[in-house]
């Protein structure tokens, strides 16, 4: 699954380890963290077990394997890369998760009217090679792959059937895929009796289930490029998820980018980075993207439409543009310093 | 120096580097076990006051003793505390580099028959990150995204004391992360060791292994999970100890020139990390050491005329020279500049060309990645997919053929690895510590690239490679 949220200064000063427990009162806090989906998973989860919170952190690291296993573009034999050669123009029968994730994904993509698509995936691969040196693409090459994407050719026939209208077609989760995989490993986790804990995927999108003990809810901070701002939530049963585009090159012309524009078929250029704080982490890892392709004007009145969501965009030059429906953003070093700049009317 | 000094010098480089390399234990607890149980026989010991009783003890255990000082002790545990000691750890930071390349000719002319070698103490745990933070009042936070996984690898660092210290395979050592700050204890596990071994050895630099102090207890009350953790690093290190008779050097195409020699430079730590074979060189390497063989040159230090000279020459044969944050006038700047974007222009000269930055490296992980771009399809080296955990470093007989590809997973878990190496080979075969010598690699050729796929990469592998004198496999695509 590709790293499609990304992007970040590294300003990370701690501790970092394969596994490591600690007191709180009758609680303990275990840690692991596992390598899956192109990054980076993190579990913390309180429990009166240590050994009983370890155990529920590997199953849920097996559930989220298990879904890279199907959602994977990378993988020849997933899911995924089974529907992308055989669907089109042929209704292929797909696993639960997988049609499940793909009609979830074309809410977003309706309720955006197309700005979130995932079957930008052709127009992705075309600019991930620009990105690697291999030169620009030529508008003629863009045009033509232009006509391999589209959400509206996408068929899903209830309860497992997808095709493709289109020869060409090919689809990319990797704008919502990991989200799908937090939400899944979060009711995992729930499953065997976690109620407090915190998922997250590389960073980019995060969900707080319950609260740390003595706590009302996680404490999570905000990417700021600015690094003026120092946005933060507390998050309680909800997510949160980041998305930015690839940093500018410092030695060419700044062209591309791995957040392709579906409106244009070029990348998208953007001075923002985006935090959409939602009740799920499939929710907010759609959300992000999407917010970051619409911008703030637009997405602020996609973000009506959604209930109990916020959202903050930063730009380097710490230009805020915030939307609270949902819990509220918090700024400065210290919580009851903090200001909301706005709330939907 | 004397040409007894230079003698003695490369008698020592012949000594110390045959093997790929070695693992040096630290052993602070009072048991030791004997040598031929613990299966390495170089020891580090601190100088201390009961420092001649615990040689004596660890010589009957069949250990080489190394003690370990300071630049300023020296002089002093040369003298007086060396008897039945193999050589001398100099624990050398940053700061006292300067004074060492005074004190050692000295130290080395005086006591020939030890051995001195130069430790860096400041390396990094080897280690796959997250970004999860861990707060005083157990309030877990999380801070930004990251766009890959965070690898905290020592290859920068070896880079870089290959050409502080030419003499000396590079040495170093680490201290183990904590897992929590309030009990003070070491987190490392199992797979932990193996990876720093692997580290060291994939390398080909010795590291001095510190034991936390749990696992020495274990190891000398023959606590049967300890030794099964034991015997794991000690086949680790038996897979790197043996070269084979191939010697061999890190094959690089980027020349990252400094004027000094800094450990903790960010930029040359994401180019290790985006498996771009580099070299460090001093500014005055750049007047008169043989540079063939790099494609990009990038300069990290302000040129006088001499060295911009060279560098017009070297673009002028078709080379691509990257000039970082040194301001002044040179030589190709009465051609036409190519604006690229606000802080970079690019001059063509003859064949190649000269790319100026006017600002500092901000944002290392990208300026590595444009280093990728700038080498070119053609001239890569070495790529990898699904390989975002993992480094891997090419090796050749004198500049000549690829010969060994060394792999670390830092994810510690097993990956389906895609790579492509530059040349035409005809037989690629893989090894790794748990399963020695050779699984047969099926390589696809085309367009002077081969391809290959380790299916199953768990912490170190390596890739044997030989050279295309048969015709073409079937499988071949040229």
């Amino acid at each position: 699954m590709p790293c499609d949220k990304r992007r970040a200064a590294a300003l990370i000063s701690f501790f970092l380890i394969a596994s490591f427990v600690q007191s709180s009162k009758n609680q303990v806090l275990v840690y692991k963290k596992k390598y899956i989906m192109g990054t980076v998973f993190e579990i913390a989860a309180y429990d009166q077990s240590s050994e009983h919170a370890s155990n529920a952190i590997e199953k849920a690291f097996r559930e989220i394997v298990r879904l890279d296993d199907l959602l994977s573009n990378y993988k020849p034999d997933s899911a995924l890369s089974n529907l992308n050669r055989s669907a089109h123009f042929h209704a292929e029968k797909v696993p639960s998760d997988l049609y499940r994730v793909i009609d979830q994904a074309l809410e977003f993509s309706r309720l955006s009217d197309g700005k979130f698509d995932i079957s930008i995936a052709p127009l992705v691969n075309l600019w991930k090679a620009a990105l690697r040196g291999e030169g620009m693409p030529s508008r003629a090459q863009q045009e033509e792959v232009r006509g391999c994407v589209g959400y509206e050719k996408i068929e899903l026939a209830s309860p497992d059937r997808i095709s493709f209208r289109s020869s060409c077609l090919q689809l990319d989760l990797g704008a919502i895929g990991k989200g799908y995989a937090v939400d899944r490993a979060a009711e995992v986790l729930h499953s065997l009796g976690i109620r407090n804990a915190l998922i997250n995927a590389g960073g980019s999108t995060i969900f707080a289930m319950g609260s740390p003990p003595d706590q009302t809810a996680w404490l999570v901070h905000l990417r700021d490029p600015s690094n003026k701002i120092d946005p933060q939530v507390m998050l309680k049963n909800g997510s949160v998820s980041t998305s930015e585009q690839t940093a500018p090159s410092l030695l060419g012309n700044d062209l591309a980018g791995h957040i392709i524009d579906p409106d244009t078929g070029t990348p998208l250029k953007t001075e923002f980075a985006v935090s959409a704080v939602s009740r799920t982490a499939t929710e907010s890892d759609a959300l992000s993207t999407t917010l970051l392709l619409l911008g703030p004007t637009k997405g602020k009145a996609l973000i009506k439409s959604v209930p109990d969501v916020s959202a903050i965009w930063i730009s380097h030059e710490a230009r805020v543009e915030i939307v609270i429906g949902g819990p509220r953003i918090l700024f400065g070093r210290g919580l009851h310093s903090s200001i909301s700049l706005g709330r939907i009317p | 120096m004397s040409i007894w000094n230079t003698f003695l010098v490369w008698v020592f480089v012949l000594v110390s580097t045959s093997a790929w390399s070695s693992v040096f234990v630290y052993w602070t607890g009072s048991a030791l076990p004997p040598a031929k149980e613990l299966g390495l026989n170089d020891l580090v010991l601190s100088w201390n006051d009961s420092f001649s009783s615990q040689v004596k003890a660890a010589r009957k255990q069949g250990y080489r003793v190394y003690v370990e000082v300071s630049l300023h002790q020296a002089a002093a545990a040369a003298k007086t505390g060396t008897s039945g000691v193999e050589g001398i750890v100099l624990t050398v930071r940053q700061s006292e580099r300067a004074e060492l390349e005074k004190s050692l000719p000295k130290l080395r002319s005086a006591h020939p028959k030890l051995r001195f070698l130069v430790l860096n103490p400041d390396a990094k745990q080897p280690q796959m990150r997250g970004s999860l933070v861990v707060k005083r009042d157990s309030v877990l936070e999380v801070s930004s995204p990251t766009a890959q996984p965070w690898i905290d690898t020592n290859l920068a660092l070896v880079k870089i004391e290959q050409r502080s210290h030419q003499g000396q395979v590079p040495l170093y050592t680490f201290s183990w992360g904590l897992s929590d700050p309030r009990q003070q204890q070491p987190a490392a596990t199992a797979m932990d060791y193996l990876l720093a071994v692997a580290e060291a050895g994939a390398f080909h630099a010795d590291l001095i292994l510190q034991l936390d102090e749990r696992l020495q207890k274990a190891l000398s009350n023959h606590d049967a999970e300890a030794w099964t953790l034991w015997n794991q690093v000690r086949s680790y290190a038996r897979f790197y100890s043996d070269e084979g008779g191939q010697r061999l050097e890190a094959t690089a195409n980027v020349a990252v020139v400094v004027d000094d020699l800094d450990t903790t430079d960010e930029a040359m730590n994401l180019m290790a990390r985006h498996n771009i074979p580099f070299k460090v060189l001093l500014l005055a390497d750049l007047k008169s050491g043989n540079l063939e063989g790099f494609n990009v040159v990038v300069v990290f230090a302000k040129p006088d005329r001499g060295v911009s000279e060279r560098i017009a020459d070297l673009a002028a044969h078709g080379e691509t020279v990257v000039l970082v944050d040194a301001h002044g006038s040179y030589l190709w700047q009465n051609r036409d500049a190519v604006r690229l974007n606000e802080h970079a222009v690019a001059y063509a000269v003859g064949n190649g060309k000269v790319l100026e930055l006017s600002e500092p490296v901000t944002d290392p992980e990208m300026f590595a990645q444009d280093i990728r771009r700038l080498l070119g399809k053609e001239s890569v080296l070495l790529s990898l997919w699904n390989g975002l955990t993992t480094v891997a470093v090419p090796y050749s007989e004198h500049a000549g053929t690829l010969k060994v590809l060394e792999f670390v997973n830092y994810a510690e878990e097993p990956l389906r690895l895609q790579v492509q190496v530059k040349g035409s080979f005809a037989s690629i075969r893989y090894e790794t510590p748990e399963h020695e010598c050779c699984e047969s690699l099926s390589p696809v050729r085309h367009n002077g690239f081969t391809e290959f796929v380790i299916s199953d990469l768990k912490i170190a592998g390596r890739v044997r490679l030989e050279s295309n004198r048969a015709p073409d496999s079937p499988a071949s695509r040229e």
